[in-house]
């Protein structure tokens, strides 16, 4: 975890409100692992204090504009050209051109917060914490993910950014995975084709039958699992709260194991202002746990669902 | 010529010139008058990534009760314009654990270690305090008399004179350190509270803890927060804080410990003008957790350029007789 100011490198908007803001942070982008999140500080407002939270959408190597890692490989080219080139510089040149240096996050404009994100341009600059909390890729999880036939991502809304990454990983790592992606409207289905390459299908649904399954998302991952009852499923599941708590049913009446990204108000990210406990099962002080520290990733189990509390 | 000679001598003294930044709370030095407030700083290792713990004069962690607790249902959170509300509700692992788990770490620090410690009923903090003290390492407490999230909780005891009195007597007696005391802006005349805490044998005051407040989602119609009510805490509150500060400097012989919406050493130096002895570091933690540092670099730039020492910065505030006369009591 750094706190670091970084520069904006690209703040793109996509539809619905919805953006992707691309942060120069070779550092923070080494150092994520799938379904971590970042914290964004907001500079030279004194009246928007407190940093927001958002799941890290995805690292790359570069967006258009040089870079840190760019021009490191710019470098190693020209010398290379200049001198016989060695196995190492090789490497190295290879390592510079993979390496991510940028921090992608996928927002949707919902408050004050993200509002005064959206007007961020290439080169201002914002604080950031990253990365933050336990990804998707515990070894529990992984152990999990290696029993599973198939592994269920079930998106709702701005959801969609938390599985990105672990979806990517686990295609590389040849897992089998498909995607359940549900938005109020059509606008609100962003990043499918980013997320098309690492899953078998994506099967999408609009509450208002603008694109895809007409109503929520869960009907057709309901119809999904009830047509493969022999089939041994983990869901990853992350989006709105009644969306979570019908995809954790879902989960229980099928018998498949389910992970969940959750979300909270958060004031610090680190695990100090106890702002975003969720209420889990335990005892005395263990009833809430840190969203941020404990998580964002529990299995279902843990979070008492129902009073939203 | 000559004026340039004046210039190198004054430039060689400014050099010369090192403001001593320590300061003494009923018998607790500390290397410099800035502390971490509790509740913003967890049990300090939470920051030990992000800066140096032992440049902190003080780190004043997390509300401990004798028993551990819940704390409140989601959300406990909300921004507010310049400030935040919290409603917690004091979720601590308590006593026990505490000095099991927390105090080894503090204890390697040079850093200055208060426990800010609460209960329900006067038992609970006599209880508290009797576990903590087979702490070492702890060298005050902060008796949080103020809490506003908890039912039937602090706040109770910090907007009542009688219980007010009560509680730190109990405490003070039980304890084997020295006992400073948090008082609630959430009363009609502070003085009377810091007079009475006082009185009854409190070591030193930290004031302020947050003011109560709320916020309404008006399209769904329900409270911001589950507690309905919660704590205002941030930059917003600053010059109430402040103003409270210094009428409690004023009115009583003990150290004065003020915070308040501190977010660089120009508040800070304010409070101490204002009387305070030392500063607390609270909401700013949560966002930019380099700030105690940055308040104290400030601190000791000021004494620098000012050439005061700290001492004499405390309390310097200078108020026109007319002013005075006018200034809220």
């Amino acid at each position: 975890m750094y706190d670091e100011t970084v520069a904006v490198v690209e703040n793109r908007p996509l539809t619905g409100g919805h953006f992707v803001l691309s942060l120069d942070s070779a550092r923070q982008a080494q150092a994520t692992r799938p379904g971590q999140f970042a914290m964004v500080r907001l500079l030279g407002r004194s009246d928007v204090l407190l940093r927001r939270p958002m799941s890290i959408y995805n690292v790359a190597s570069a967006v258009a504009p040089p870079l840190r890692a760019a021009t490191d490989a710019a470098t190693l080219v020209q010398d290379a050209a200049m001198n016989p080139r060695t196995t190492k510089q090789d490497a190295a040149l290879k390592a510079a051109a993979t390496k991510p240096a940028i921090v992608q996050l996928l927002y949707k404009v919902v408050g004050r917060g993200t509002r005064l994100m959206a007007e961020l341009k290439p080169g201002d600059y914002v604080g950031l914490l990253a990365p933050l909390g336990h990804g998707f890729f515990q070894d529990e999880y992984l152990d999990r993910a290696k029993a599973a036939d198939e592994i269920l991502h079930v998106a709702g809304g701005i959801g969609i950014a938390a599985l990105l990454l672990p979806a990517r990983q686990l295609a590389a790592g040849g897992f089998h995975q498909r995607l359940f992606f549900g938005g109020r409207t059509q606008d609100d289905l962003v990043g499918v084709d980013e997320f098309a390459a690492s899953v078998s299908e994506v099967v999408l649904a609009t509450e208002d039958g603008s694109h895809g399954h007409g109503g929520y998302v869960t009907r057709p991952l309901e119809e999904y699992l009830s047509r493969n009852s022999g089939k041994n499923f983990l869901m990853m599941v992350c989006g709105p709260w009644a969306m979570l708590e019908a995809s954790v049913k879902l989960a229980r009446r099928y018998g498949h194991a389910c992970l969940v990204s959750m979300e909270n108000r958060m004031g610090c990210g680190l695990g100090v202002c106890l702002g975003c406990c969720i209420h889990v099962n335990g005892t005395g002080h263990g009833t809430y746990e840190r969203v941020c520290t404990e998580g964002p990733v529990f299995w279902a189990e843990k979070v008492v669902w129902g009073d939203k509390s | 010529m000559a004026n340039k000679g004046q210039m190198t001598r004054d430039k060689e003294q400014l050099a010369e010139f090192s403001p001593c930044l320590e300061t003494t709370i009923a018998g607790v030095h500390f290397a410099n008058p800035v502390l971490t407030a509790s509740g913003t700083f967890g049990y300090g290792r939470e920051f030990a990534d992000l800066i140096d713990l032992n440049q902190l004069g003080g780190i004043v962690v997390k509300g401990i009760s004798a028993e551990p607790m819940a704390g409140n249902p989601s959300p406990r959170i909300y921004e507010t314009d310049s400030g935040m509300l919290n409603a917690i509700g004091l979720q601590n692992v308590g006593a026990r654990r505490f000095l099991e788990e927390k105090l080894p770490f503090l204890r390697t620090l040079r850093t200055r270690c208060i426990v800010n410690v609460f209960g329900y009923a006067t038992d609970d903090y006599v209880r508290a305090i009797e576990i903590l003290n087979h702490g070492d390492g702890i060298d005050a407490y902060e008796l949080n008399i103020s809490c506003p999230n908890t039912r039937c909780g602090g706040m109770v005891y910090g907007s009542d004179l009688r219980l007010t009195e009560e509680v730190v007597a109990a405490s003070k007696q039980a304890a084997r350190f020295p006992l400073y005391v948090k008082l609630s802006p959430n009363v009609t005349d502070i003085t009377a509270f810091a007079r009475v805490a006082e009185a009854a044998g409190a070591d030193a005051l930290s004031l302020v803890n947050t003011f109560v407040g709320m916020a309404i989602d008006i399209e769904s119609r329900i409270p911001r927060v589950s507690n309905v009510t919660a704590g205002l805490s941030g930059p917003a509150i600053k010059p109430v804080a402040l103003r409270m500060v210094y009428q409690c400097a004023r009115a009583v012989k003990i150290p004065v410990i003020g915070m308040g919406g501190i977010e660089n050493a120009e508040d800070a130096l304010e409070y101490l003008i204002a009387g305070a002895r030392a500063v607390q570091i609270g909401t700013a933690n949560f966002y930019a957790p380099d700030t105690a540092l940055r308040v104290i670099e400030g601190i000791r730039e000021y004494c620098r350029r000012t050439r005061l020492q700290l001492s004499e910065v405390i309390g310097s505030l200078t108020v026109a007789p007319f002013s005075a006369a006018q200034s809220i009591e």
